[in-house]
C-alpha cells in the first residue's frame, strides 16, 4: 500500500467531519444489512409481516445500545491513546451496583412510608447513578495504573475484567443471590414525542424504547460534536495522534488522558446499567456476556468514529435479533445456523466493508513526559 | 509474682496445645466422607437446577454426616480442573451437575478410580472408540469402563409433557413457546415433550421454540419471550436456567402466563410468581439425596438411575395462585396424560 493511501484518512479524521469514506462504509452497511434481513425474510418465508419486521428492528435498536455504549467507551479511551478492554468489566460492575442499589433502596424506602410509584422512580434514578460511578471508578484506575504508572493497559484492562468478574460475585453470592426483597423493576418503555411519528423510523428508533437507549442516540451525537467541533476534541485527537506535538504546543496531556478514560468508563456504566436497569431486573454472575468486547468490534468496525461505532453495533443487534426471528419461523433449521449469525455478520462486515481500520498513532502507548 | 503467673499461663497454652494436637488424630479415623458439589456455569444460585442439587447435597449431609463442599465452574475449561481440586483434597464422592459436563467426568473417574462420582443428566451409553469407554465394551459402566460413576437422569419429556398439556389447555390464542438454553438432550427433551403435550390436548395449537446457546443470558432469554409474545404466544415455558428466567420475565411483563423448569420456581423465583401457572420439576435434589443415600449404606452402584413420573422423580409442581382459574377440564385432562404417560399408552415423542 503507498504512502499517500494510508496518511489520506489521517488527514480526514483531523480535518474532515464524515469523510466520503465514512460515507461509503455507512451505504454499504446500511444495504448490506438490509441485504441480509432480506435474504433472512425470504428464508423464513415471508411469515414476518410488517409489524414483525419493525418490530425485530425495534429490537436490535435495543439491543444495541449496550454495544454502542461499550463501543463509545472504547472510543472516548483510544482517541486518547488508551486502549481499554477492561469494558465489560466496568459494564458487569454497573449492572451489578445497578441491580443491588435498585433493590434495596426501593425497599429502604418503601419501609420508611414512601409511596411504591416514587419510591421506584427514585431507586431506578438513584441506582442509574450509582451504577455509572461505580464504572467510573474502574475507569480511574483503569486511568491511574495506565497514564501515572504507565503500565501495559492490556494487562490493566484484564486486570479490571477479573476483579470486576471476582468482585461481582462476591457481592452476588453475598447479598444477591438469596432472600432479596421484591426491587421495583426496570424504567418504563415511552415514547419520543415528536419523533416517534416519523414514519418507519420513528416506530424503530423512537417507540417503546427506554431512556438508556434514547441516551445512547443522544450520545452518539454528543460525541460526535465533541469530538469533531470543540477545542476538547481537538486536543484529545491529537493527544491521540502525537502527544509530544500536543504537549509542546501546551496541552496537558495526562489531563486529558484522565478526563478522556473517566467519560469512558461513565459510558460503560450507563452500558452495564442497560443489563438490570432496562432488560430484566435479576442480575447473574457475568451476565453482560462478552458484549464489552463486541462493543470493541463495533468501534473498530466504525473507524473510531461515534456514527461508525453506532453502525457497527445496529449492525451486530440485527444479527442477534435476526437469529431469533428466524428461529421462530424456521424450527427446521439447526439451531446452530441462526445462532451462528450475529458472528458471520461481524466477520463479513470487517473483512468486506471496512477494509484496514486505522487507530490513533499513538494509542495503546503510555506518554512520557521529558 | 508476675513470671509464675506467665509460667502458669504459658504452661496451660502448652498443654492445651498439647491435648488438641492429640485430640486431632484420634477423631480422624471416625472423619466424615467428604462429598464435592461442582456446578455448571449456572452457579448455585441459579433458582434452578444447580441449586437443586445443592440443596440435596446439604440435606443428605444432614442426615447421614458429610461434609460437603461446591465448586462452582465459571466456564467449560473449569470442569476438569473443579474435579481436580476436589480429588486432590481427597473427597470421596464427587457430584458433577450438568450434562455438560459428561466429557471431564468421564475422564476424571477413569483418572480417579477410588472416587465415587454421581453425574447428573448424562448417562455414559456405548459408542465404539469413544476416549472413556474401551472400543471392546459394550456399555461404559461395566468393568473396565467406569466403574465408579453412577448416572441420575431424568425423563424431562414426561413432565414437559405434562407442562404442554397444561399451557395447550390454558391459552387463548392457540400459541405456545419454549424460551430454551443451548441444545442439549435434557433441555431437547423438556421442549420436544412440551411441544407434543400442548398438540395432544389441542392439535391446531402452534408451539414455537428458540434455542439460545448459553444458560445465562437472562437478558436475550428476555428479548426471545417478547418476540414469541408478539407472535401471539401468551404461556412462555422458561427451559435453560438463567435464560430461561428471562422468557419468564417476558410473560410476567405483559401480564400472560409462564411456566418454570426444573424446580418449583414459584419458590425460587417470586419475581414472577404473579405468571407463573406450575413448573415442570425434575427433583435434581431427591435423586442426589438417594444417591448419597446409597452411598452411607455402601449399596451405590455404577450404572443409570432414571427419575420420571412412575417413581415420583419428575412431575408438574403445584398451581400455587393459579390453583382456582386452572378450570376443572385441564387438570382432569393433566391427570389423564400423566396416568397415560406411566402405563405407556401416551408417548411423548421423544427419540433419542
Amino acid at each position: 500500500m503507498s504512502n499517500t493511501t494510508v496518511s489520506v484518512p489521517q488527514a480526514s479524521r483531523l480535518r474532515l467531519k464524515i469523510g466520503p469514506r465514512q460515507l461509503l462504509t455507512a451505504v454499504f452497511a446500511a444495504v448490506g444489512a438490509g441485504a441480509v434481513f432480506l435474504l433472512f425474510n425470504a428464508i423464513i418465508g415471508g411469515q414476518c409481516d410488517s409489524q414483525c419486521v419493525i418490530g425485530t428492528l425495534n429490537q436490535s435498536v435495543r439491543y444495541a445500545a449496550p454495544i454502542a455504549l461499550a463501543a463509545y467507551c472504547g472510543l472516548m479511551c483510544e482517541r486518547a491513546a488508551v486502549i481499554n478492554i477492561g469494558i465489560e468489566g466496568m459494564m458487569l460492575m454497573g449492572s451489578m451496583v445497578g441491580y443491588g442499589v435498585n433493590v434495596y433502596a426501593f425497599t429502604w424506602m418503601k419501609q420508611n412510608g414512601m409511596d411504591a410509584a416514587t419510591a421506584g422512580d427514585i431507586s431506578r434514578a438513584l441506582a442509574l447513578g450509582l451504577a455509572v460511578v461505580s464504572s467510573g471508578l474502574l475507569a480511574l484506575l483503569h486511568a491511574v495504573v495506565s497514564i501515572r504508572f504507565k503500565a501495559d493497559q492490556i494487562i490493566s484492562g484484564t486486570v479490571i475484567n477479573i476483579l470486576a468478574v471476582g468482585l461481582t460475585g462476591y457481592f452476588y453470592r453475598q447479598y444477591l443471590a438469596q432472600n432479596i426483597p421484591p426491587g421495583p423493576g426496570t424504567f418504563p418503555p415511552f415514547d419520543i414525542p415528536l419523533l416517534g411519528q416519523i414514519p418507519l423510523l420513528g416506530a424503530i428508533m423512537f417507540q417503546g424504547q427506554k431512556p438508556i437507549v434514547y441516551f445512547m442516540l443522544v450520545a452518539t451525537l454528543l460525541i460526535h460534536y465533541v469530538l469533531f467541533y470543540t477545542p476538547w476534541g481537538l486536543r484529545t485527537r491529537a493527544v491521540g495522534e502525537n502527544p509530544r506535538a500536543a504537549d509542546t504546543l501546551g496541552v496537558n496531556v495526562y489531563r486529558v488522558r484522565y478526563i478522556n478514560v473517566l467519560i469512558g468508563g461513565l459510558l460503560a456504566g450507563f452500558g452495564g446499567a442497560w443489563f438490570t436497569l432496562e432488560a430484566v431486573d435479576v442480575f447473574n454472575p457475568q451476565m453482560t456476556n462478552g458484549l464489552g468486547f463486541i462493543g470493541l468490534a463495533a468501534m473498530i468496525f466504525g473507524n473510531w468514529t461515534p456514527f461508525g461505532a453506532l453502525a457497527g453495533a445496529l449492525i451486530f443487534g440485527l444479527g442477534n435479533t435476526i437469529n431469533t426471528t428466524v428461529s421462530i419461523f424456521r424450527p427446521d433449521i439447526p439451531s446452530q445456523i441462526p445462532q451462528m449469525l450475529p458472528y458471520i455478520l461481524t466477520i463479513l462486515v470487517l473483512t468486506g466493508f471496512v477494509g484496514r481500520a486505522i487507530p490513533p498513532a499513538a494509542d495503546g502507548q503510555p506518554y512520557e513526559k521529558q | 509474682m508476675r513470671t509464675k503467673i506467665f509460667v502458669c499461663v504459658a504452661l496451660l497454652v502448652v498443654v492445651a496445645l498439647a491435648l488438641g494436637a492429640c485430640a486431632a488424630p484420634t477423631a480422624a479415623p471416625a472423619a466424615k466422607k467428604k462429598v464435592g458439589l461442582v456446578t455448571d456455569v449456572g452457579g448455585v444460585n441459579d433458582k434452578s437446577f444447580n441449586q437443586s442439587a445443592w440443596e440435596g447435597t446439604q440435606k443428605a449431609a444432614k442426615e447421614f454426616g458429610f461434609d460437603t463442599k461446591f465448586i462452582e465452574s465459571k466456564q467449560p475449561t473449569d470442569y476438569e480442573k473443579n474435579i481436580d481440586q476436589f480429588a486432590t483434597e481427597k473427597y470421596d464422592v464427587i457430584i458433577t451437575v450438568g450434562f455438560l459436563m459428561g466429557d471431564a467426568t468421564a475422564a476424571k473417574a477413569k483418572q480417579y478410580p477410588n472416587i465415587k462420582f454421581a453425574i447428573i443428566d448424562n448417562a455414559y451409553f456405548p459408542t465404539k472408540g469413544v476416549a472413556y469407554c474401551d472400543d471392546t465394551k459394550k456399555d461404559c459402566y461395566v468393568d473396565g469402563g467406569l466403574t465408579n460413576v453412577t448416572s441420575l437422569m431424568f425423563q424431562e419429556d414426561q413432565v414437559g409433557f405434562l407442562a404442554g398439556v397444561l399451557a395447550g389447555g390454558m391459552t387463548k390464542t392457540g400459541t405456545v413457546c419454549t424460551v430454551s438454553g443451548m441444545e442439549i438432550p435434557p433441555v431437547v427433551r423438556f421442549v420436544v415433550g412440551f411441544q407434543n403435550g400442548a398438540k395432544w390436548i389441542k392439535s391446531d395449537a402452534k408451539a414455537l421454540n428458540v434455542y439460545i446457546p448459553s444458560f445465562t443470558d437472562p437478558a436475550k432469554g428476555k428479548e426471545t419471550g417478547q418476540s414469541m409474545i408478539s407472535q401471539g404466544c401468551d404461556v412462555v415455558f422458561g427451559v435453560g436456567g438463567n435464560t430461561g428466567n428471562g422468557g419468564l420475565l417476558a410473560a410476567k411483563e405483559k401480564g400472560l402466563m409462564a411456566i418454570g423448569v426444573d424446580v418449583d420456581q414459584y419458590l425460587t423465583y417470586p419475581e414472577v410468581k404473579d405468571a407463573l401457572i406450575s413448573s415442570a420439576a425434575k427433583n435434581v435434589d431427591i435423586a442426589v439425596y438417594n444417591y448419597l443415600k446409597s452411598v452411607s449404606d455402601g449399596s451405590s452402584k455404577a450404572g443409570v438411575f432414571t427419575a420420571n413420573l412412575q417413581n415420583g422423580g419428575v412431575g408438574l409442581a403445584p398451581f400455587h395462585d393459579w390453583d382456582s382459574k386452572i378450570p376443572q377440564a385441564v387438570k382432569d385432562k393433566i391427570k389423564a396424560a400423566s396416568d397415560g404417560l406411566k402405563s405407556g399408552s401416551i408417548q411423548t415423542g421423544y427419540k433419542p
